[in-house]
């Protein structure tokens, strides 16, 4: 019998794209507001792997991703999408969104995303929300699955995780000390 | 993965959200604009503004 553990705390990582990069200062203040200090944040990345997103957004869109400094509990993703919705909300215009934000979380094996669309390889985990895993981190790597979206296979977007993964596991080494 | 140029082309400052560059002794992250630098341990930036140090002591 497997003893129940607590699980480890996560790394939240927020990415957002928008087509009007002046509003990323003011996303980027209302997510630390609620979220806490950044202490990582990425250069502006292009978004340009689907169209999927041009007809309500324009294009071209850039992407940026947002690493937080406190750790989250892995139960808190659900509560975070849907408060990632929210003020994509309060940034619609005529009913379409001028910016999308995707909340996730590294831990050291993995890095998954919050959706609210259900799919084959997403696992529930409340208020209208899945679990998404994206990457696996295995042989000193992260390795791309199936399913993986083009964007996060990319090579900059692994970089940056990877880059974010070491200083996350540090953070876990610091939790452990006395 | 040591910090090199392509991994500075994917990092920004978290202060201003503009570029940043290696500093000569590739020990530390310089942002020009909030004339910070942000130190890198073991291959590994510290992107806390709290922690940066001002780049004209």
């Amino acid at each position: 019998m497997s003893l129940p553990q607590p699980p480890t705390p996560a790394k939240l990582i927020v990415g957002f794209f928008v087509k009007e990069k002046t509003l990323a200062a003011g996303i980027a203040q209302t997510l630390q507001d609620r979220l806490g200090p950044v202490d990582m944040i990425s250069a502006w990345l292009d978004f340009d792997f689907t169209a999927y997103y041009e007809k309500e957004m324009g294009a071209p869109l850039s992407r940026r991703l947002v690493v937080f400094k406190t750790l989250v509990e892995q139960t808190e993703l659900a509560a975070i999408k849907q408060m990632t919705n929210a003020i994509e909300q309060t940034y619609q215009r005529q009913g379409q969104r001028r910016v999308n934000i995707d909340p996730g979380y590294l831990l050291p094996e993995r890095f998954v995303l919050a959706s609210g669309k259900n799919f084959t390889h997403r696992i529930y985990i409340g208020q209208g929300i899945y679990a998404d895993l994206t990457l696996i981190y295995q042989k000193g790597a992260f390795r791309t699955l199936p399913w993986t979206y083009p964007d996060y296979a990319g090579k900059h977007l692994i970089d940056f995780l990877t880059l974010v993964r070491k200083k996350y596991m540090l953070d876990l080494k610091q939790r452990e000390l006395p | 993965m040591a910090i090199n140029q392509e991994l500075l082309d994917i990092l920004a400052c978290p202060q201003c959200k503009g570029e940043i560059r290696l500093n000569d002794a590739e020990d530390g992250l310089i942002c020009e604009a909030c004339r910070l630098v942000y130190e890198i341990r073991d291959d590994i930036p510290i992107m806390l503004i709290e922690e940066a140090k001002p780049l004209d002591p």
